[in-house]
This record gives C-alpha cells, sequence and structure tokens, in this order.
C-alpha cells in the first residue's frame, strides 16, 4: 500500500463532502459536526470540470444513478473546513489517479487527523486520527474487501470479525466491521468500509 | 443514525413470536440495523431526572433501534415489523395501491402563487376508513416527528400536518397571508390568536420555538384553509386545533407542504405507506389533485414503483459470490425489492417501490442482494492487485527523525492541532493578524478557536500540565501546523514542523543549539553557509532579547531557537527557563 499525501487539515466541502456524493442538505454538514472556517472562508477554486460532473449527479444522477434530485449549490462546496475524514485526501488521490493518461490498479493508504466539532468525553475529542485504506483496480468485490479488512486486523491481533451491513453516502454497499473484546465482553465496532458508488 | 423507540411487546406481537434480546439483537445485525439499547420509560426518566421524577411511569420494555439514515422507510414500528417480515419471508411484500376517486368526488389542494416566496410546494393524500388504537396513534404522531428531524431537515425542507378530514371539507388552499390576517385556535389552545400572537406564544415553548424562524421575517406566512375558512395549519408552525385528529378518526388528509418538492413526496409517500395498513381497504391510499397558480394538476400520492433492470453476472461478480438468477430474484424480494428473471434467465427485472427511495443506483441493488445472502456468508479473498507499496517521503522523514530525537534523550508529545487565539499570538507577543491563522467560525469552547501555526504552545501547555515530573523536561513534537495560502485551492496549506523544548533551572541555550546541530548533522546538512546551515543573531518577540538565532538552511530561513521571554513563560503558567527550537523540516525531504 502507497502512502497518500494527508499534509492539509483545511479542506473544502467540495472534497469532503460534494465529491464523495454527501448531500448539501446532509445533517453531518451542519454547525453542529463541522468546523467550519471564518477564515479563509471559502476555497479559491474547485477543479472546473469534475466541479460540473459532481453538480450534476447530485442534481439530476448520472453514472446510472438518479442522483438526488436537489439544487447543488457552488457556493455550498467552496465552505472551507477542517476535514471530518480522511476520505476526502482518498478522493483527491481518486480524482488524481483518473487522470492518468493509463488506469493502473493501486493500493493507497494514510494515517493522519481529522476535526469534529463535538464536546470532548471520555470517548470523543474533537481532533482524531483515522486510518485508512484505498484498493483500485478491475474486478474487485466485496469478497475481496472482507478479505483485506481480515488480513489488516489479523496483522493486529484481532482475529474474530463480523461484517454488518452499514450506510455511507459514498459507498454501497458499506459494511461495518466488528470484532469480539474479551475484556468487554462483547462486540465493538472497529472499522468502517464500503465499495465506493459509481 | 435515527434511533426508533419501539415497545417490545408490541414489536414481538407484531412480528408473531418472541424472540430473546440475543436473538433480536442477532436478526438486526444481520438486516443492518443496531439494537442499541434496552430500556423503559422509567429507566430514562431516572437517567435523565432522578429517581424520584420516576414514579408511576411505565415499565414496559423499550428497545431502541438504530436505522440506517437513509432508510425512511424503517422510521417507525410498522415499517420495522414489515421490512423484518418480509426479510425472513414471513409475509409477502404488500402492493401499495393508489385509489382515484370519481371525477367531482376527491379532494382538491389549490396552490395560490403568494407561496412562491416562502413555501412552494405542497403535495396531499387521503387515508379512508382507518381505524386508531393508542398505541398505532402515537406511532402516527412519533413517525411524523422523526421525518421532521431527519428528511425534513427539522421542518425546514418539508412540514408534515395530518388532519381529521370529517372536520372540515374541500376544497382546500394553501396560499400566504400577511401575519396580522391570520387568525386562528392552535392545536391545544383554548382560544384564537393571530399568526403574530403565535409567534409570540411558541417563542418559549421547547419544541416550536427552532422553527419559528423559518417564516418569521417574512413578508407573508404560508397557510391552509378549508372551504370555510378554517384553517388546517400554518406551516411549518402549527396545526389548527380544529382539524386535530384523535383515536375515533376515521378519515384522515395528509398535507406536506414545503421547499423541496422530491423529498415531499417522498415524505407523503412513506406516511401513507406505513399507516395505509390500518386502512379498511389495507395498503390503499386515496388520491388528492393538487391544482398548481398556473392551472396545471397533479395527483398525489405519486406511489411510484420504479423497474431496473440488473444482470445477475453484475450482482455475483459486485459481491464475490456465484447464486443463480433465480436464487438472487428471492434474495432481493427479501428485501422489499420484488424481482423476477426475465429474458432467457440472464437478466433481473427489480421493481423499486415508493418506500425505497433510498435504492437509486444498480450498485444499491447489489448491497441489498448481498445483506440477503448474509455478509459473514461471503467468501474472504484477497485481490489480485500487484502494487508496490511506498511511504510518503515528508512522513518517512518523520519518522526516521522522531527515532533519532528520542534517542537524543528528548521524550515525543502530541498535542492538539487546534488551539485558542492566545496561545498563539498574544502568549507569544505577536499580534493574531501577523499569524496568517486559520480561524475558526464555530468553535465549541475558546480552546479550538484557530488552528496551531506554531508548535510551541502545545509543547508549553504540555510541561505546565506535568509540572510534578523530574527536571529536565526533554520534549519534541514533529507534526503539522496550519497557516492561510492563497497558492492552494483552499487557502492554506499545512507545514511539517519540528519543535523542542528544554525546561529547566537553567535555560540550556547550549542543549538546544546541540540538539540543532545533531538533527543537521543526521539530515546531513553541513555546518556552513553555502550549502549547508547556519545560524544568525535575530529578534523574536517571543525569546529573550540577545538569546535569540534565526537558522537558515537550503537558502531559506527554516525557524529560530534561542531561550524564551519570561513573560512567555509566565503566560504559559511556567516558573522555569525555558529553551526552545522550532524549524520547518519540509526543506528537508
Amino acid at each position: 500500500f502507497t502512502e497518500m499525501p494527508t499534509d492539509n487539515f483545511v479542506e473544502s466541502s467540495f472534497w469532503n463532502f460534494d465529491a464523495l456524493f454527501q448531500p448539501q442538505q446532509h445533517p453531518a454538514r451542519d454547525q453542529h459536526d463541522t468546523f467550519f472556517l471564518q477564515d479563509p472562508a471559502e476555497a479559491v477554486e474547485l477543479p472546473p470540470g469534475y466541479a460540473a460532473k459532481v453538480k450534476k449527479v447530485h442534481a439530476q444522477g448520472g453514472y446510472g444513478s438518479q442522483g438526488y434530485k436537489y439544487d447543488w449549490r457552488a457556493e455550498e462546496a467552496r465552505k472551507n473546513l477542517l476535514r471530518t475524514h480522511t476520505t476526502s485526501a482518498s478522493a483527491r488521490a481518486l480524482y488524481r489517479l483518473a487522470r492518468q493518461e493509463k488506469f493502473t490498479p493501486v493500493k493507497y493508504f494514510s494515517i493522519d487527523r481529522v476535526f469534529r466539532n463535538e464536546s470532548l468525553d471520555a470517548t470523543h475529542l474533537a481532533e482524531f486520527h483515522q486510518v485508512e485504506g484505498v484498493v483500485a483496480d478491475r474486478g474487485l468485490t466485496l469478497g475481496h474487501l472482507m478479505g483485506t479488512l481480515r488480513q489488516f486486523f489479523t496483522k493486529m491481533g484481532i482475529t474474530q470479525l463480523r461484517f454488518k451491513p452499514a450506510y455511507n453516502p459514498y459507498t454501497e454497499p458499506s459494511m461495518e466491521v466488528f470484532s469480539y473484546h474479551e475484556g468487554l465482553k462483547k462486540w465493538v465496532e472497529v472499522g468502517n468500509s464500503g465499495v465506493f458508488r459509481p | 443514525m435515527p434511533t426508533v423507540s419501539v415497545k417490545r411487546d408490541l414489536l414481538f406481537q407484531a412480528l408473531g413470536r418472541t424472540y430473546t434480546d440475543e436473538e433480536f439483537d442477532e436478526l438486526c445485525f444481520e438486516f443492518g440495523l443496531e439494537l442499541d439499547e434496552i430500556t423503559s420509560e422509567k429507566e430514562i426518566i431516572i437517567k435523565e431526572k432522578g429517581e424520584g421524577r420516576a414514579k408511576g411511569a411505565s415499565d414496559t420494555v423499550l428497545y431502541k433501534i438504530d436505522v440506517p439514515a437513509n432508510r425512511y422507510d424503517l422510521l417507525c414500528l410498522e415499517g420495522l415489523v414489515r421490512g423484518l417480515q418480509v426479510f425472513k419471508e414471513r409475509i409477502n411484500l404488500p402492493r401499495y395501491e393508489k385509489i382515484i376517486p370519481a371525477p367531482g368526488e376527491g379532494q382538491k389542494l389549490i396552490i395560490t402563487e403568494e407561496t412562491v416566496q416562502v413555501r412552494p410546494h405542497a403535495v396531499a393524500a387521503v387515508l379512508r376508513n382507518i381505524t386508531f388504537t393508542k398505541e398505532r396513534y402515537d406511532s402516527f404522531i412519533d413517525l411524523q416527528e422523526k421525518l421532521h428531524q431527519n428528511i425534513c431537515r427539522k421542518r425546514a425542507l418539508v412540514a408534515i400536518g395530518t388532519h381529521d378530514l370529517d372536520t372540515m371539507s374541500g376544497p382546500f388552499t394553501f396560499t400566504a397571508k400577511a401575519p396580522s390576517k391570520i387568525k386562528f385556535k392552535p392545536l391545544n389552545q383554548t382560544q384564537e390568536y393571530t399568526a403574530s400572537q403565535i409567534m409570540d406564544l411558541y417563542r418559549t415553548d421547547s419544541h416550536l420555538r427552532h422553527y419559528l424562524h423559518l417564516i418569521e421575517n417574512k413578508p407573508l406566512y404560508p397557510v391552509i384553509y378549508d372551504n370555510n375558512g378554517v384553517v388546517l395549519s400554518m406551516p411549518p408552525i402549527i396545526n389548527g386545533d380544529h382539524t386535530k385528529i384523535n383515536l375515533n378518526t376515521r378519515n384522515v388528509f395528509v398535507e406536506c407542504t414545503g421547499t423541496d418538492i422530491t423529498k415531499a413526496k417522498i415524505v407523503l409517500d412513506i406516511i401513507v405507506t406505513m399507516f395505509s395498513e390500518y386502512c379498511e381497504k389495507p395498503f390503499s391510499v386515496e388520491a388528492v389533485e393538487v391544482v398548481y397558480p398556473n392551472g396545471k394538476t397533479h395527483v398525489y400520492p405519486e406511489l411510484a414503483y420504479r423497474k431496473e433492470k440488473v444482470k445477475p453476472e453484475l450482482i455475483n461478480k459486485k459481491i464475490g459470490i456465484s447464486e443463480t438468477p433465480s436464487s438472487l430474484a428471492k434474495l432481493l424480494t427479501r428485501m422489499c425489492l420484488k424481482s423476477q428473471v426475465i429474458g432467457n434467465g440472464n437478466n433481473l427485472e427489480i421493481e423499486i417501490p415508493p418506500t425505497r427511495a433510498d435504492v437509486i443506483h444498480a450498485c444499491d441493488i447489489i448491497e441489498d442482494a448481498a445483506i440477503a445472502y448474509g455478509y459473514n456468508n461471503i467468501q474472504m479473498t484477497v485481490p489480485k492487485t500487484y502494487t508496490i507499496a511506498n511511504q510518503l517521503p515528508l512522513n518517512k522523514l518523520t519518522e526516521l527523525l522522531r527515532l533519532d530525537l528520542a534517542a537524543a534523550g528528548f521524550t515525543e508529545a502530541l498535542t492538539f492541532a487546534l488551539c485558542s487565539q492566545e496561545d498563539i499570538a498574544d502568549k507569544l507577543g505577536m499580534d493574531i493578524s501577523a499569524t496568517k491563522a486559520v480561524h475558526i467560525a464555530n468553535p465549541k469552547t475558546a480552546e479550538f478557536q484557530v488552528a496551531r501555526t506554531t508548535l510551541l504552545p502545545g509543547l508549553l501547555k504540555t510541561i505546565a500540565a506535568n509540572r510534578k515530573m523530574p527536571l529536565p523536561l526533554k520534549l519534541f513534537e514533529i507534526s503539522d501546523i496550519v497557516v492561510k495560502d492563497p497558492n492552494t485551492d483552499v487557502g492554506a496549506r499545512n507545514y511539517r514542523h519540528f519543535c523542542a523544548v528544554y525546561y529547566n533551572k537553567s535555560p540550556g541555550f547550549e542543549i538546544i543549539h546541540g540538539l540543532l546541530d545533531r538533527v543537521m548533522q543526521i539530515l546531513e546538512v553541513p555546518p556552513n553557509e553555502e550549502n549547508g546551515y547556519t545560524i544568525k543573531a535575530a529578534e523574536g518577540s517571543a525569546f529573550f532579547p540577545g538569546r535569540c538565532a534565526e537558522v537558515f538552511a537550503k537558502g531559506q530561513s527554516v525557524g529560530k531557537l534561542g531561550v524564551l521571554h519570561p513573560d512567555v513563560i509566565t503566560k504559559f503558567e511556567l516558573t522555569m527557563p525555558c529553551s526552545v527550537l522550532e524549524i520547518n523540516i519540509e526543506p528537508f525531504v
């Protein structure tokens, strides 16, 4: 797995949400969950051709999808924020991959800081780290995803795994990964995963 | 994830069997739900308000079930039961029918053009001959609230109103009027109020005050009247008392008004599909004609059944299983997506019901097939993708430096990237505008107002929290700082900084200088001016005058080192001398 560059805490809503098919009216884009920036408040530029494609898929659908059918606004996508997940860096990396002349299969990873506007308590911090991995190739299946995750967790000593259907705006199918914690004597969520939507 | 609270015994009664808690948890897991909590009303009150207030509260066991955010059809007991029963193949998928009344007999909702400025869209439907019990009624109200909170975005996009059809007479008019001209008795009140008075009345209401702002400053407020001038409701605030529903109501008029027509249609479809179960003719909904200002009409609810064709091999391929087309059809039908094999057995036609507005692409269908198959039944394989691994050079350098710095006797710290404005400016003797810092618009506390432009405050705060540790305290951190940069597409960028702090009875400038020399030695940067590094005496507002130097390397200034000014030390609540080194390591990658 090759490491992706993630050295930008400041991200635009476009890469953090819109490019990941998270609708502009989604609750996670609320003031309560995301740190929006006062200064610089807006991104200087969005990738022009790509932004138009994203707008169309949200508003009308495309690539086989019905879309969300609402008015997509560029001003909303311009809003700067502190990234809420490193998936925005994955989106940028995949965009760069798409612009390569010839497609090459890749495996990317990153481990970096993310920010969520939450009150601090025993299990929540406003900034924490996420480990992220992406595999891009032809003919990948859900079984491959599960196998890769199992290998990953086995290396860390976690072997009892179960997969549960979940929902992310940008992946379908999505799975939450649960592992049995001997100490707590119950199944706890150790990860989230999915196959990116076409 | 929205949480639905259902009474356990009612749930089991509707499901036709009882489960142990573990069995039900397992069922939820399979289906994609999460049994979050098993509690009772009494326990909830005890937790929130204390033992004393819980007297007389119900002991009935409540299941709190977490439902995926895109499944509006699972937000009430009726929907959950239906979904689970079809999943377990105990019932067949109901067919939702739209009944178009004979001309002249159906209800009409007329929209006037005044609504365009404030709340342009409206849809409506009728539930005929419905029978309510206390539980069904509570569930009906709960579903409206859940939908309001989720898809309706707290009533901003769509607001729902339900009315007793027998207390009013159509045709109904949805219009907008000046607040002073609207007068009616709101739900559960004893007298009539004008709209402006209603705004004041509910300003302190813990539930409704959050919605007042949606129409408060508009010149015209939305309002729905019946043929005799009786007010049905003033969306999105409150319904009229006259048309309120009770347990004896037999015919319900459902209306949804809002600013997003797609969501309004989905919300209407969900409400009528869920509760038409209790109509005399189950799963049938009477249509209402909506007349637009330009004269065009449209019949609602849409209750659209959409058909999509997906090839079985695609489903098998994407999941990594190999099922026959007919078994795939069966799996999908279990997920409320009625399917059949067509063509020569090499294609599947899937019918997407109005309750599954979340299915917008073939991949949604593929996911449902996988869920029905059982995620944990899929064979796990590793992709044959052959790639060569690489570490990002900047991170590789960081990792190497960290080890060597620890070997030099310094302890690593990991601190927050967000801090207060004072931390990076006033406490260091600088002005905030000179720092080019990134400011946050909505911090929850003052501790998270800006993103740090220097690692120093974090380390100093760490020392302050560890005053009781033996001296000297030698800390370092290699991490990102954030500054504004007009050359990037977002307007800011990260720089990887390295900062070391030495805190002891004597400042130890020579120690921090020695550390710099050691770091340069490891980085193989010679100590000369042409192609290496040098330090020159400099001034810094955070530093002791005459004890500060700037580090130059690779043709640019990369940072500073020196002894901290006593003011800085005091402002961070420290008492001893402190020497500091901070450089940007990106030029050395």
